[in-house]
């Protein structure tokens, strides 16, 4: 019997094509724009906080007590090496690095800018974030040999190129970094430009000076001691877990989240999905009425034929799940030509990117990359067609009301 | 000779309502209609007569043949020019949805007039005319839905005739009407047709109804098998 | 007659005539909102982006913006301040010498920027005295007192009357070294900028640094803040003709181009959003028009049969359309300017959306709508031609059957 409902439901369908035609392009456009937007929007929110993570703080940072909220030369985390120890044993960590941070001022003959030096190994930062990716303009592999180092007397620097645009220099050009060292007194070093960064992270382009681990420390009064650990997971669920370990590991030191530390960040997440779940509702609100109209018209130019049927023994149940299957493979079209052309659109958007560089100046601005990457999530195919479900379902009650109250089975006898 | 008011020749229709069916709704059908002539085209179901009507209104086009009106060949005739001819020189009633239902009895019979571009008092005279004549004077301002099946029919038949157009055709007027109806309308056609020199065709099965025209038209299977004045 | 067709059957079919009249009602409301909520909350972030510190017109070297160097500075003032004194549309200036230093406290030491300003003429410039939080705020017989930005006084870890040293370099490029007492503390809620900024008198400024007679900008506002890009384009006239084509005037919107890009980027991603739900809605609209001019196709039949041109027809059907679409847009409208009203009295305030402002460098804690009649009027007028455009197809449709398969449509 239900092959004699799909056929019948079918073939009401096929009957009125352009209608149907009509309902199934809703749908399948209103999905398409869907998924582009949350693709797009996710992207974008996901490319930013990616950068974060991986440039600049990872999953979890390791901070000596009280260093976040103000950075001193007195707090800093004494003893690396228990932490490397744990580190290098997890397997849930995919790699690590140390840092030594100071904020100071630096200069060339002609212009200063307040900044800052993190003491690096530039190793651990490759594996961290492919930190020589990042070389401005694109360095070709020859130029990136020669630029990702600090040189021989190690008094190279990796400088943001918002930065290095400030002061008018380039590679080759050289420093005066000026602060304050652990013993109080204002120390000055000469660095000379080895490459130029280009991160998208705004913090890093613009205030960033990256210098050998040795020589921070030398210039610093530094011993063993490092300012930051950064720690990149393999999972990023796994994200809590490994923070309360630590946390238990190291009561002393302060263990914090990439969201703990940039709040805004994980702000930006949560408002992107509150947004998309109000467009969706809107976009399906628009979606069931167009389905309810179609559908209470088909039931109500077909009450005659609905009559006949059962005065020739179907049940009422039986039209019932005609009227139902209908709406369902209007519906059930609608999403799967929606689901392959919106597909589509976030496969191309995500190998190639949406190149928004006519607003160049204003990603600049805010440290975002011009081209936005789609991101392509099984929830957005499910949620659509959870939606696509509901509105169908939803759609068909008051066509179905119509329909009891109507007793077709009377309206042929009154002829 | 005189030519004939209306004049029909060889008309075939074939209908293709499938990429392999093909269906011959009227065969190589001659006939000629005087002016004044009230006329009734019967015969069984599927005979062809809504067909044969719909091709002298323009609504249809023959397959092959010819249809002269008033000696205006209606077959070499444009979409728009078709238009423009049932506007000014036919009259149609349907066998059913005749009115236009948003507006009263009174525009409905005004409404080919103002297509025509009559003025405001034209129009009320000849409806007024009408009316009276189809005793439907008191149901003016009402809307279609608040009409009895024969009153609307009866303002369907004012509205066709009240451009004064040449030819009336009528589409089983009386098929949805009871008897008292049916002969009430037959009646006012045939009063039409004499006072005004409407030609009427009209299509029709009830024999009652066949019995009162003077020209009698008989379609079989698509072809005429009598054509015949009565007395 | 075709009018009075066209009203009777909006009338005559309620059902189909509310539902359009309220989908295209609330999608105008819904648009009028949302673009006076973008362009109010935007021109609110830039106001306060250009009236916080930057100001409204800036005079400054050409290669200066670029590279913010002392090679690049107004080295004849005084010439500027002559061109200014004599201009009829500027209702004050200022200058202001911007140099970078390392201050000092007890025990930190932070790079940040030091600026000689005219403490008098910049309460009319910028809101640096507006934001005071702690003692005073300069004047123009200050010495070596120094304002100084909140977030920058708790990483220095210092308090009104604490001191302070900082070196830095003079205007002649000599060493400098002074020591300042601090007088005030501003918070403007620019996070960035209170955490890098303090000022000094410039006349102390200029005996400190060498800077007489020099300056790296002069801000100035206009008469009126809206005629700042024209005003601009006088003042470089002005400048290149009596002072030296090196100087250049710069409107707000020219150099801060990439925030103003920003909130054209908000704009184009809020208009992105709202383009996708009314597509939708376009295609709900055709489809009710397409119902309802279906479901009267035997009487279309009956009219085209009794002389009834096509486009008599077409008429009309898109005057009922037009006239249903007015009314619609009218009422969503009304709505719409309504809610700009009082949104633009009472803003709505996202507390959770704050951090992420603060993140940009944007003091916002509310955001407004703006109630413009001309963007009211352009977005109704858009709602309009798009309604109008999504009959279209199912009216094209229904005349395009010929009046013998209308009449016995089935």
């Amino acid at each position: 019997m239900f092959s004699m409902t799909a056929k019948i439901a079918w073939a009401s369908l096929v009957r009125r094509r352009v209608r149907s035609l009509m309902v199934v392009i809703m749908i399948a456009i209103s999905l398409w724009g869907l998924l582009f937007i949350e693709g797009i929007y996710d992207g974008m929110t996901e490319q930013m906080i990616d950068t974060a993570i991986r440039v600049d703080c990872g999953h979890i940072s390791i901070f000596a007590q009280g260093y976040r909220l103000d950075p001193d030369l007195y707090k800093q985390i004494a003893d690396s090496a228990v932490i490397d120890e744990v580190l290098q044993h997890d397997q849930r960590v995919r790699s690590y690095t140390k840092r030594l941070q100071q904020t100071g001022l630096v200069s060339t003959a002609h212009a200063a800018r307040g900044a800052s030096i993190y003491g690096v190994n530039l190793q651990d930062e490759e594996r961290q974030c492919s930190l020589s990716g990042y070389l401005y303009p694109r360095a070709n592999s020859d130029r990136i040999q020669r630029e990702y180092d600090f040189g021989v007397k190690l008094c190279g620097a990796l400088i943001g190129y918002k930065l290095a645009d400030k002061l008018q220099v380039k590679i080759g050009s050289k420093l005066i970094f000026s602060a304050q060292n652990l013993q109080g007194e204002l120390q000055s070093m000469v660095l000379k430009v080895s490459g130029v960064l280009k991160s998208n992270n705004m913090l890093f382009d613009d205030k960033v000076i990256f210098v050998s681990a040795a020589t921070a420390r030398k210039f610093l009064g530094l011993e063993g001691q490092v300012s930051h650990v950064a720690i990149l997971l393999n999972d990023e669920t796994q994200t809590l877990a490994v923070q309360q370990e630590l946390s238990r590991e190291f009561p002393q030191l302060e263990i914090l989240r990439w969201d703990q530390l940039y709040p805004a960040l994980l702000q930006s997440r949560q408002m992107m999905k509150v947004s998309n779940m109000v467009i969706s509702t809107l976009i399906f609100c628009a979606v069931s009425l167009g389905i309810i109209g179609v559908m209470l018209v088909s039931v109500l130019e077909r009450l005659r034929e609905f009559g006949i049927m059962q005065a020739v023994g179907t049940t009422f149940g039986q039209i019932r799940n005609i009227v139902v299957v209908e709406s369902l493979l209007l519906g059930g079209s609608g999403f799967i030509l929606g689901a392959v052309i919106g597909g589509l659109t976030l496969v191309y958007f995500r190998a190639y990117g949406l190149d928004l560089s006519v607003f160049s100046t204003a990603f600049e601005q805010f440290g975002m990359d011009a081209v936005t990457y789609a991101v392509i999530r099984p929830s957005f195919f499910i949620n659509a067609a959870i939606a696509v479900l509901m509105s169908t379902l939803v759609s068909v009650l008051l066509p179905l009301r119509v329909l009891k109250s109507s007793q077709p089975v009377e309206i042929i006898s009154k002829l | 000779m005189t030519a004939e008011f209306l004049e029909i020749k060889q008309i075939t229709k074939v209908f293709q309502p499938a990429k392999e069916v093909k269906v011959l709704a009227l065969q190589s059908v001659n006939l000629s209609i005087s002016r004044g002539d009230f006329a009734v085209i019967s015969g069984p179901s599927g005979s062809g007569k809504t067909t044969l009507l719909n091709i002298i209104g323009g609504l249809d086009r023959a397959t092959s043949g010819t249809v002269t009106l008033d000696g205006q060949l209606l077959s070499a005739m444009s979409e728009a020019e078709l238009c423009l001819t049932r506007r000014e020189h036919i009259g149609f009633v349907f066998q059913a949805y005749n009115l236009i239902p948003v507006l009263s009895a009174k525009e409905n019979i005004e409404y080919v007039m103002r297509l025509q571009g009559s003025s405001n008092q034209q129009c009320a005279e000849r409806t007024q005319q009408l009316a009276q004549k189809l005793s439907i004077d008191t149901l003016l301002n009402k809307l279609p839905n608040q009409l009895s099946g024969g009153q609307q029919q009866r303002v369907a038949v004012a509205r066709a005739v009240a451009a004064t157009p040449k030819l009336l055709l009528a589409d089983e007027p009386t098929a949805n009407l009871d008897s008292k109806s049916a002969a009430d309308l037959l009646d006012m056609l045939q009063r039409l047709n004499e006072d005004e020199g409407v030609t009427i065709i009209f299509s029709s099965h009830d024999p009652v109804v066949i019995a009162k025209a003077k020209h009698s038209i008989v379609l079989k299977d698509g072809e005429v098998v009598a054509d015949e004045y009565l007395g | 007659m075709i009018f009075q067709l066209a009203v009777r059957n909006i009338l005559a079919h309620k059902k189909r005539s509310i539902v359009t009249l309220i989908l295209i009602a609330s999608s105008t409301a819904m648009l009028v909102f949302a673009s006076a909520w973008m362009e109010g909350s935007h021109a609110l972030m830039l106001k306060n982006a250009v009236e916080i510190y930057p100001g409204y017109i800036q005079i400054c070297d050409k290669d200066f913006p670029a590279a913010t160097s002392y090679d690049h500075l107004i080295f004849d003032a005084s010439a500027i301040e002559k061109i200014l004194n004599n201009q009829p549309n500027i209702a004050s200036y200022a200058m202001r010498f911007e140099s970078f230093v390392l201050f000092s406290g007890d025990e930190k030491s932070v790079g940040a920027m030091l600026t000689g300003v005219q403490p008098a003429r910049e309460v009319y410039l910028s809101r640096l005295a507006a934001s005071l939080q702690r003692g005073s705020y300069l004047t123009t017989d200050d010495t070596n007192q120094i304002y100084i930005g909140a977030e920058l006084a708790k990483r220095l870890k210092v308090e009104v009357d604490d001191e302070l040293a900082f070196v830095g370099s003079g205007a002649d490029y000599s060493f400098t070294a002074d020591k300042v007492i601090i007088k005030g503390i501003f918070k403007t809620g620019l996070f960035d900028f209170d955490a890098s900024s303090a000022f000094i008198n410039k006349k102390y400024f200029d005996h400190i640094m060498a800077a007489q007679n020099l300056a790296t900008q002069f801000v100035v506002l206009p008469k009126n803040p809206q005629l700042a890009q024209q005003v601009a384009e006088i003042l470089n006239a002005e400048l290149s003709i009596k002072v030296a084509e090196q100087y250049q005037a710069q409107s707000w919107q020219q150099r801060m181009s990439g925030l103003v890009q920003a909130m054209e980027l908000d704009s184009m991603f809020g208009y992105i959003t709202l383009g996708v739900i009314f597509i939708v809605i376009f295609f709900v609209v055709m489809i009710y028009t397409l119902l309802a001019v279906y479901g009267r196709v035997r009487e279309i039949g009956v009219m085209r049969a009794i002389g009834t041109t096509p486009s008599q027809i077409m008429a009309m059907l898109m005057l009922e359309n037009g006239l249903l679409a007015s009314l619609s847009v009218f009422a969503g409208g009304i709505v719409g300017g309504i809610l700009a009203v009082y949104f633009e009295y009472n803003p709505i305030v996202i507390s959770g959306m704050e951090e992420q402002f603060k993140q940009y460098g944007l003091a916002v804690s509310s955001m407004p709508t703006i109630f413009m009649p001309a963007m009211i009027v352009r977005d109704m007028t858009v709602m309009f031609v798009l309604t109008l455009l999504s009959t279209l197809y199912p009216v094209l449709k229904v005349n395009r059957i010929p009046p013998i398969e209308a009449i016995h449509h089935v």
